[in-house]
């Protein structure tokens, strides 16, 4: 057990979960419009998966970039910027909570269009399997990626050409409890799975719960070994228990500003969102197993919250105070220049 | 000087990318639509395995696949033939490769070379006689290179290869089976330069691809009855050469515009609405579009000569243009 490996998860995961809170602050101060969607309740998958990534690798993620991203190491005072679409952000601005990118960290363009991004990081494997860079491409995406025909071309392809691509599917659909309360559906599959089309492709295939860091980490670092040594695609349905504030189109805080000490002291733990808080809040999930193990203690957890809690309160001041992109820079990236 | 084919040419251009860039990869399909079993792409073929992938149908997965490639430097060359058929890949091409660069704020740059085949070919019908380059006109960020000729496809195809950016090279079956000089070795043709393929002083002709054949042979009619016309090839829209273009309207202060497109917003139309903001007081009489007319393609060989711009129509047009 490398406990230094699993604080960082962990680290990341608290990090997403105070960044998602700030861009919801955000949005209810009217700081930013529009359309936006958050990654609370996925931090597991995330964050583990990021754990087994170096720089020769590509991440291409969807509209739910945010966390992608942060595990990643994007710095969260460009990301929340770009996410106000300020000057200082990740895209100047111009890209917004959508396509939150940084060729910097090896996730250079992120596409909103539903499956638009899987084939890109399989562009990324061909890339990789052309330069012989030892590095491959990820695509982490959501299940109703599979209504779209270019999904099950890129793994039809992966497999012809041999791409070293790993398919992340974070499958997000609410279970029954959910939906009967109205929760949207994420995909509509005849079989409410996904797992089945790349399986009918011979491609390699696993289902993991995406609510366990540990158990995410563990089959995705087997997998990244694997496919840097053989080139073939993996696929990973990792299945997520959908959190309750992403009921509606609209992200709503209805578990409120998460408290690291629900991962001890069970007795503050009531209410309508119980069974969320004590089996399904990933956050507090991996808390609870750091605690159990014995990997870290009340005062180490508590430690990692204060910590990323003070730099994510930097990158809110940082997020407000960069300038708008002024309307003289709308002309310049159009097209690539020579070099 | 060499005489060789349209589609000889591009191989060629093709060929000496690949000699000079590791990074240059193609997607073999139905090459350039000059057909898989070619002799003059078999060289390509045997000496390029590794950097040639042979493709299922899926444009839409292979235009992101090039696209995501690009953006770790490799140029993919897609020849997704029938032009028709790109508009299956519509979102990756105009959504991820022809905004990639802009979004990420220009961090991120795109080379790859979607190559397709446009155009009234002889029974193509409905489905298969697209003219797509007004509408991907429409959509920023995308070079968009039409040879007409086969020195001019080898080096806008070397370009095309090089280019930073997402070209759509688009080509016209007609032409790949036409002979040309093409100049000795290697040479590129840079975007944004058109060719005055013929001078004359009395009427402008701007054409791409097959229409420059066209107006061509209109020309030497109309010669004949005292009216030499000046046949402007665009060559690339994206960028676009508008200081041609105006020179030459200046010039003979007629201007006769001919694209396979239909009308409405078509490349005749962008030129027309270019010299109307830009060089109204150079024009002597209203210019005129010769498109194809605004419908469907027919199968109907008969009929799809019929609603095609051509050599007949182009020399009645200018006749009245110049009357």
């Amino acid at each position: 057990m490398d406990k230094a490996r699993l604080l960082d998860i962990f680290r990341h995961m608290i990090l997403i979960r105070r960044f998602e809170e700030a861009v919801y602050d955000f949005h209810e101060q009217k700081l930013f419009g529009g359309h936006y969607h958050l990654y609370i309740g996925q931090e597991a998958t995330g964050a583990a998966v990021m754990a087994s990534l170096g720089a020769e690798d590509r991440i291409f993620s969807t509209h739910r970039n945010h966390g992608h991203l942060i595990a990643r190491g994007v710095d969260p005072k460009n990301a929340l910027a770009e996410i106000l679409n300020r000057a200082d952000g990740t895209n100047g601005g111009r890209g917004g909570t959508f396509h939150i990118a940084d060729a910097s960290v090896g996730m250079p363009h992120t596409s909103a269009l539903v499956g638009g991004s899987v084939p890109l990081a399989a562009g990324a494997g061909f890339a990789a399997k052309l330069k012989k860079s030892g590095g491959i491409g990820v695509s982490m995406f959501g299940d109703g990626c599979f209504e779209e025909g270019v999904v099950f071309e890129t793994l039809n392809l992966a497999r012809m050409w041999e791409l070293p691509v790993i398919f992340v599917c974070e499958n997000n659909t609410p279970g029954a409890v959910l939906k009967s309360a109205g929760g949207n559906n994420t995909s509509n599959l005849p079989e409410g799975r996904v797992i089945q089309i790349p399986e009918a492709l011979g491609m390699e295939c696993h289902k993991v719960d995406g609510g366990d860091a540990e158990a995410v980490d563990v089959l995705f670092a087997d997998c990244a070994a694997r496919v840097r040594a053989t080139g073939q695609p993996i696929f990973i349905e990792a299945l997520t228990e959908r959190w309750p504030g992403n009921y509606f189109s609209f992200p709503s805080m209805v578990t409120g500003v998460t408290q690291v000490s629900m991962a001890w002291d069970g007795g503050s733990i009531s209410g309508e969102h119980q069974e969320w808080f004590l089996n399904h809040d990933p956050v507090l999930r991996f808390a609870r197993q750091l605690l159990v193990s014995g990997v870290a203690n009340f005062g180490d957890i508590a430690g990692i919250d204060v910590e990323v809690t003070e730099t994510i309160k930097a990158a809110k001041e940082f997020a407000q105070s960069s300038p708008l992109p002024g309307t003289d820079s709308v002309y310049a990236h159009v097209l690539a220049g020579e070099g | 000087m060499t005489v060789m084919t349209h589609a000889e040419a591009l191989v060629a251009a093709i060929r000496e990318c690949m000699d000079e860039d590791e990074n240059v990869a193609l997607v073999w399909g139905s090459l350039m639509g000059v057909g898989g079993n070619n002799d003059h792409v078999e060289h390509i073929k045997a000496d390029f395995a590794d950097r040639i992938f042979h493709p299922p149908i899926s444009e839409a997965a292979i235009a992101a696949i090039a696209t995501g490639a690009a953006m770790d430097g490799v140029r993919t060359i897609f020849p997704m033939g029938t032009a028709s058929f790109m508009f299956r890949a519509w979102d990756q091409i105009i959504h991820e490769a022809g905004a990639a660069h802009y979004m990420s704020n220009g961090a991120v740059s795109i080379p790859a070379v979607f190559h397709v085949v446009h155009g009234l070919r002889g029974g193509g019908s409905v489905q298969h006689s697209q003219s797509p380059q007004s509408m991907l006109w429409n959509a920023p960020g995308i070079e968009i290179a039409m040879p007409s000729c086969p020195a001019d496809a080898k080096g806008l195809m070397r370009t095309a290869i090089k280019s930073n950016n997402p070209t759509v090279f688009i080509d016209h079956q007609k032409l790949n089976k036409r002979s040309g000089e093409v100049p000795e070795g290697a040479y590129d043709i840079p975007f944004g330069v058109a060719d005055i393929k013929r001078v004359g002083a009395d009427v402008t002709i701007v054409a791409t691809s097959l229409q420059v054949v066209h107006a061509l042979e209109a020309a030497e009619t109309l010669s004949a009855v005292g009216i030499e016309a000046e046949i402007v090839d665009l060559r690339s829209l994206v960028p676009l050469d508008e200081e041609a273009i105006l020179t030459s309207v200046g010039k003979t202060g007629r201007l006769l515009v001919v694209d396979e497109a239909p009308p409405r917003c078509s490349v005749a139309s962008e030129v027309v609405a270019t010299v109307a903001e830009k060089g109204m007081d150079l024009l002597k009489a209203p210019p005129v579009r010769l498109n194809r007319l605004p419908v469907h393609v027919p199968a109907n060989v008969a009929l799809e000569d019929f609603v095609g711009p051509n050599t007949d129509r182009i020399v009645e047009a200018a006749k009245t243009l110049c009357g």
